[in-house]
């Protein structure tokens, strides 16, 4: 095969590839428990989060930014969901304003990025923490418990599927037909591949920039959300660090760094692959200090296959 | 006596073979331009000199040493300097910094090497006094213009003792000055017994400075000849192996201004100051030009009424109705268009292909809500996109080719098609015609011609004056930033509009 020919083909597949290379490895290290249908399913359920996450990256990625403010939002989002719950208030109307406080968080991103013209990776980094101090703040620091049933019940079954896949499914195929199918969503990859040419063509770049930021920490935020019901309280470190586990199933997942870029279905399978590396260590008995070890080098491995695969092939064909 | 030989060298990429069997030589202390339109294999040819393409056959002669390929570093060890149209200093480094990348001298301070900055800033001195640059060797480069920053490049080239030095379309941005500063100094890089190859698409630059001339079509040696024995307007025939339409006539001019007027400017100024109280109409039929000096304001101008970048004051009509534009959106929404002057830069998508390309702008058109709502119509797009492809005659392999992967010509026509397929009403071009082969730039001329007759206000910033003067009915000059003259095709020449470009 020659590089041009494994470079589409691994464009179309290479991450499925990763996928089944890591679900071998793991069958291969633990045949007893991790292959089983129960794992499986397992593995599904913990990867939700880490999908939902990685939506949300996915577009601010997509715009050659990044958004290192997921975790803090999805861990306030839940925050607001669990004090809300407390007092009391529907649950439809909690969910739906830990989503809407999600989404202002992202606004604030979007707004100081396109106002200010100051990188996204500076403008994140800041705010993660900042959203992270006010989390603390809400809560003086303590995980909010005893919050009624309906919080845990969200991430109970609807016959055999867990309701947080149902969620990720039509996540997916939303997001899908978003990317495929809607001037929008071509708009954001056309901002991407280059902003200046998309002004020039009548993109208004500023107000994409924005709702760019706002779709990243409002998935973010279902992913917070998810978050809270399965653990059933809200921590106010929960989901701290998760930001490299979106960033990681995206770029897994084929998107380019430099923008423009990029599948939702990548990411889907990007998440997946990091909730199987997570469940698989564990199966293996590797403790959690070495699994922080090992799920870096996974990362930069799965991501460098694709070079040293793609350099033999050339060797080979010349 | 040749000093650089090359024999039946052949180079193939997928699908397609860039160089074939092709052959010519370069003798010491000559200019030898390269002349082909866009896809020639002129660049192609440069990158196997440069070490970057190898060739599948043929041999490579440079003094008496003979080579199938080359590596980039026996490239340089050979003394081949490349100068490519994209220049490649770096703007953080000082002058003296990027003329020794690479190879920085060094002294040692209690056994540690350090960089001799003395002895560096001394020796780039040198060779810029050699080609008269007057900038201290200290200086940023981020500071220079982009001739000065060309001057740099080759002064470079000098420092490493080129023998072979190749200019990439040197001219193409340019003004008249840099362009006459740049040839004196590649009139000294001949005295000095170096070797030149120069591609430009300006046929008149072949007569100030060329020696001899080599054609190619197709990957394919035509011929070579010297300057002195031809006339330039015998080579484009040769180059594209047909004869011109309308290139350099103006037949086809008129003056249309007892017609109504379709676009109107009125006292538009720009925030920054770059452009102030420029007034003017466009009348039905007609293509209206745009002269003078770069950063005289004409681009600057264009931007203004585009909403790209703000103004301060100033009012636009579109058939005698008010345009409330406050950004691209608002002036596409409108129904204006911009070419814009850097393909690569502001042009296009390096992600897209040319169908989605195309897309861009007729999808927002009908989308509403800010550009926001709507759904894509794949099908009917792709179906677009293939009429454009055969009506301006844009070469792929079909909508589906990615849009950077073209050459320059048929990227420019990909970016005309998405304005035309937005239908727009008004088309600002600016230097559409920059880098492209004389086949596409008249087939662009005779694009801009039917819009024109189709009832399109077309407005042309060029800095090419017997462009302007073969295809524009009117010619607007600006200077400083305000407007100095203005002449109908048949009062117009090349002298009239120089002299209300510059102070005189």
């Amino acid at each position: 095969m020659s590089k041009q020919k494994f470079e589409i083909f691994w464009d179309k597949y290479g991450t499925l590839c990763i996928l089944l290379v890591l679900f071998v490895g793991f069958t291969v290290g633990a045949p007893k428990y991790f292959p089983r249908p129960n794992n499986v399913i397992q593995i599904i359920l913990q990867s939700t989060v880490y999908i939902l996450l990685a939506f949300g990256e996915f577009f601010a990625i997509l715009l050659a930014g990044i958004d290192l403010s997921v975790g803090s939002v999805a861990c306030f989002a839940g925050i607001i969901v669990a004090e809300l719950s407390l007092l009391n208030i529907p649950a439809p109307i909690c969910v739906l304003a830990g989503l809407l406080a999600a989404a202002l968080l992202g606004f604030c991103n979007g707004l100081i990025v396109d106002a200010l013209d100051i990188h996204p990776f500076i403008v994140t980094l800041g705010t993660n923490t900042i959203f992270r101090g006010v989390s603390l703040v809400i809560t003086g620091g303590n995980p909010v418990f005893n919050l009624p049933g309906w919080v845990k019940k969200m991430s109970s079954n609807v016959g055999f599927l867990p309701i947080p896949v149902i969620l990720v499914i039509a996540c997916t195929l939303l997001l899908y037909f978003f990317t495929k199918k809607t001037v929008a969503g071509r708009n954001l990859y056309a901002l991407g591949g280059n902003k200046q040419a998309a002004w020039y063509s009548g993109i208004n770049t500023n107000n994409y920039t924005v709702v760019a930021h706002i779709l990243s920490s409002l998935f973010a935020g279902l992913g917070g959300i998810v978050m809270l019901s399965r653990i059933g309280a809200a921590e106010p470190t929960a989901g701290d660090g998760y930001e490299t586990f979106a960033i990681a199933a995206c770029v897994i997942g084929g998107e380019s760094m430099f923008g423009g870029k990029g599948k939702i279905t990548g990411a889907v399978l990007g998440g997946i692959i990091i909730g199987m590396i997570t469940n698989g260590l564990t199966i293996m008995k590797v403790s959690s200090f070495w699994q922080k070890i090992v799920m870096g080098a996974l990362i930069i491995g799965s991501v460098a296959l694709e070079k040293v695969i793609s350099n033999q092939a050339n060797k080979q064909s010349k | 006596m040749s000093y650089l030989e090359m024999k039946n060298v052949t180079v193939k990429f997928p699908g397609v073979i860039a160089l074939n069997n092709f052959s010519f030589d370069v003798k010491l202390g000559e200019l030898h331009v390269l002349l082909g339109e866009n896809g020639a294999g002129k660049s192609t040819l440069v990158k196997v000199l440069s070490g970057i393409n190898t060739p599948v056959s043929g041999e490579i002669k440079i003094g008496d040493r003979t080579f199938h390929s080359l590596s980039p570093r026996e490239s340089r060890e050979n003394k081949i300097a490349v100068i490519y149209q994209e220049l490649s200093v770096i703007d953080s480094l000082s002058i003296a910094e990027n003329m020794f990348s690479g190879r920085l001298p060094t002294r040692k301070v209690l056994g540690v090497p350090v960089i001799d900055q003395e002895y560096m800033n001394c020796e780039a001195e040198k060779y810029l006094q050699q080609i008269g640059v007057h900038r201290k060797p200290s200086t940023l480069v981020s500071e220079l213009s982009i001739s000065e920053k060309q001057e740099v490049e080759i002064a470079k080239a000098l420092s490493a003792q080129a023998k072979i030095v190749i200019m990439d379309e040197p001219t193409s941005s340019l003004s008249i000055d840099e362009t006459e500063n740049l040839f004196r100094i590649i009139r000294k890089l001949k005295e000095q017994n170096i070797a030149i190859i120069y591609i430009s698409h300006k046929l008149q630059e072949i007569k100030q400075i060329g020696d001899r001339v080599t054609v190619m079509k197709d990957g394919k040696y035509v011929k070579t000849v010297n300057v002195a024995d031809i006339e330039t307007r015998d080579l484009v025939p040769l180059m594209i192996g047909r004869e011109v339409k309308n290139s350099y006539l103006n037949e086809n001019t008129a003056d249309f201004s007892g017609q109504p007027a379709i676009f109107e400017v009125r006292n538009l100024t720009r925030k920054d100051g770059s452009c102030n109280n420029i007034s003017f109409q466009v009348h039905t039929g007609e293509i209206l030009g745009f002269s003078g000096l770069i950063g005289a304001g004409r681009s600057e101008c264009m931007e203004g009424i585009f909403g790209a970048r703000p103004i301060s004051s100033g009012e636009v009509f579109l058939r005698g109705k008010k345009l409330r534009i406050r950004n691209p959106y608002d002036a596409m929404k409108k129904g204006i268009a911009f070419v814009t002057e850097n393909r690569r830069e502001t042009g296009f998508f390096p992600n897209f292909q040319i169908w989605k390309e195309i897309a861009v702008s007729t999808s927002l058109k009908r989308s509403t809500a800010g550009g926001f709502s709507g759904l894509v119509q794949e099908d009917r797009e792709r179906k677009t996109a293939g009429e454009y492809v055969k009506r301006l005659n844009i070469k792929c392999t079909g909508p589906d080719q990615m849009t950077y992967t073209l050459s320059g010509g048929n990227q420019q026509k990909v970016i005309v098609s998405k304005w035309l397929a937005a239908d727009s009403d008004v088309m600002i071009f600016d230097e559409p015609t920059k880098g492209i082969d004389v086949g596409a730039k008249s087939e662009i001329y005779a694009i801009m011609r039917n819009l024109a007759d189709e009832g399109k206000a077309i407005l042309m910033v060029s800095s090419e004056l017997p462009e302007l003067l073969s295809i524009c009915d009117r010619i607007i000059v600006f200077r400083d930033g305000s407007i100095s003259g203005e002449f109908l095709n048949k009062d117009a020449t090349e002298e009239k509009l120089m002299m209300a470009a510059v102070d005189a």
